[in-house]
């Protein structure tokens, strides 16, 4: 009897949460439908009648001519992302090597500053970071959205706690084969914390991608924005043309949609792993 | 003997240059900010010439400016309607999360993929949904007959606002408790139902007790994205209507950069941060919990 009872319950509750995970998915649908369907339809159906692409080919081709170039954006905030999560992974992988494998003294207070630089929210810099940029005559240029973030104390942090796992008899034995601290690092070491290396990269390709704030600070051309400004400020000056609109949120939303399927174990990971 | 000395000195040397890597990179992007940062709290500048020594008249004036308390108002208006909502509905989805078997994984994924979506992307996307005339308001208008000014009227706009936010960080916030959840020992619960525990009982002795240190994870968090939130409202609303959704972040950005008042902007970023550290100091020293998970 009581036995039933839990059933039915379980059974409404997994019609429950299969419901609402279609409205979870609901945003992302009427999006990506926005972007395909004629113009005239977008705010009138759901489902479209017919399937167009002259929103894509619009933002692509001929917003250029209004000065909003979505291909070369898209290269780059590619370039942009690729550079700093490969900058991370390989700084992070080094310094943290340094500082899980090496006794020196100074160790576990550097360690101790990394966590404490953690506690300082990034707005606090922002204004100061600005004025560094500037006075590095880095300002609207891409090296600003790239030279500040190359190293991430989270990133080494990360690793360190991951990399301290790893028992030492795999370095000595590599040791005695005459390999070097190079080999060691990014032939082993990162082999062996695959996982941590997945999370850190593609949390910190995501950060990248996403940011916003930032780049719209530093990057006044608009043959040098990032997808996200551009975007950004197309939506701001021609806002009328829906479906553009709608089409560029997909092109800059997709990547990150895709990484995240392709990725998902690293990134629920990386979720779980936030807790310690 | 010697040679054992040697090795370890040389391991210290290498191990600390390599270190001080990261050591010059931090000088750099973190030392010299933080040391114009005290700059700026006392001095005026304008970015041309370099700046005056003004004492405390940077913070005198912060805390005297309305408009600054207005957005720091407007954050708490945002967290009174995100933090409850976020948090017990993740608490929900983690449990359900725990409970259901058939199809865990499509709705884990389906919660998490929101939380991926790029910011200016995901705003445009809820501008529109919730325009006046958009679906939402469309299908609520023939079910119910209503239409709701979302973005556009002062009482609901900070509302929507953590309302999208919530479908963002729902399903992420979900996972960290979730996490938590499968950490407490199912030992417990058995105990408990010997003793007669109904699930009430159990759920407010065993699961929130042992969950504390997974919810003020998840209370740092929503209070430092609360503090920090940018894109939403400059995408969105624009700080508007009368105000109602300006952040602190938009206000130091337009102070900043509009008005080119840098020193002004980063004083108000400290305050900022130190209204927020100040929360979560609260926050920990009142309910954060030893828990003993064995």
């Amino acid at each position: 009897m009581t036995n039933k009872k839990i059933q039915s319950g379980n059974v409404i509750l997994h019609i429950l949460m299969f419901f609402l995970s279609l409205i979870w998915l609901y945003p992302y649908a009427w999006l990506f439908l926005a972007s395909v369907k004629p113009s005239a339809e977008i705010y009138t159906r759901f489902l479209p009648t017919r399937f167009t692409l002259e929103h894509f080919r619009f933002i692509l081709e001929s917003a250029e001519r209004m000065n909003r170039p979505f291909i070369r954006a898209f290269f780059i905030s590619l370039f942009v992302s690729v550079t700093v999560t490969v900058c991370v992974i390989i700084t992070s992988a080094i310094i943290s090597f340094a500082l899980s494998k090496y006794r020196f003294k100074a160790r576990d207070g550097i360690f101790n500053f990394i966590i404490f630089q953690m506690v300082f929210p990034g707005f606090m810099f922002t204004i100061p970071l600005y004025i560094l940029m500037r006075n590095m005559h880095l300002l609207n240029s891409l090296a600003a959205l790239i030279v500040p973030f190359i190293m991430s104390g989270w990133g080494i942090f990360m690793m360190t706690q991951s990399f301290r796992g790893t028992p030492n008899d795999y370095i000595e034995a590599a040791k005695m084969d005459g390999a070097s601290d190079m080999f060691i690092i990014f032939r082993i070491m990162l082999p062996l914390n695959n996982s941590v290396m997945a999370i850190v990269g593609l949390f910190t390709f995501i950060g990248v991608w996403d940011n916003f704030m930032w780049p719209l600070i530093v990057i006044q051309d608009y043959y040098k924005m990032p997808l996200s400004v551009l975007l950004a400020s197309f939506n701001h000056e021609y806002g009328a043309y829906i479906g553009p609109v709608m089409a560029g949120s997909v092109i800059q939303t997709l990547p990150m949609v895709l990484i995240f399927i392709i990725f998902r174990k690293a990134f629920l990971q990386g979720i779980s792993m936030s807790l310690k | 003997m010697s040679k054992k000395i040697g090795l370890a000195k040389k391991e210290a040397r290498k191990g600390f240059s390599i270190s001080s890597i990261y050591l010059i990179y931090a000088a750099i992007f973190w030392g010299y900010p933080f040391v114009w940062l005290f700059i700026l709290l006392f001095s005026k500048w304008r970015f041309v010439g370099s700046p005056q020594f003004v004492g405390f008249r940077n913070i005198t004036r912060v805390l005297t400016d309305p408009l600054f308390w207005k957005t720091v108002t407007n954050v708490f208006r945002f967290m009174m309607y995100y933090i409850p909502l976020v948090l017990i509905g993740a608490l929900l989805f983690a449990i359900a999360l725990n409970k259901i078997k058939f199809g865990k994984t499509f709705v884990a994924l389906s919660f998490l993929v929101a939380n991926v979506s790029s910011g200016v992307a995901y705003s445009i996307m809820f501008s529109n949904l919730f325009s006046v005339n958009g679906p939402i308001n469309k299908a609520l208008n023939s079910l119910f007959g209503i239409t709701i000014p979302w973005f556009t009227s002062p009482q609901w706009a900070m509302f929507s606002i953590a309302l999208i936010v919530i479908w963002k960080f729902i399903g992420y916030y979900g996972l960290i408790l979730y996490a938590g959840l499968t950490a407490i020992p199912k030992s417990l619960y058995e105990a408990a139902e010997l003793d007669g525990a109904g699930s009430l009982t159990k759920f407010f002795r065993i699961t929130l007790p042992l969950l504390n240190p997974s919810i003020i994870m998840v209370l740092v968090l929503a209070i430092t994205l609360a503090f920090g939130i940018f894109t939403e409202p400059y995408m969105i609303t624009g700080g508007g209507p009368m105000r109602s959704t300006l952040t602190p972040m938009m206000h130091m950005i337009t102070t900043a950069f509009q008005r080119m008042d840098p020193t002004y902007a980063a004083t108000m970023a400290v305050f900022v941060a130190i209204i927020s550290f100040g929360m979560i100091w609260v926050i920990r020293k009142t309910m954060e919990r030893e828990v003993d998970l064995v």
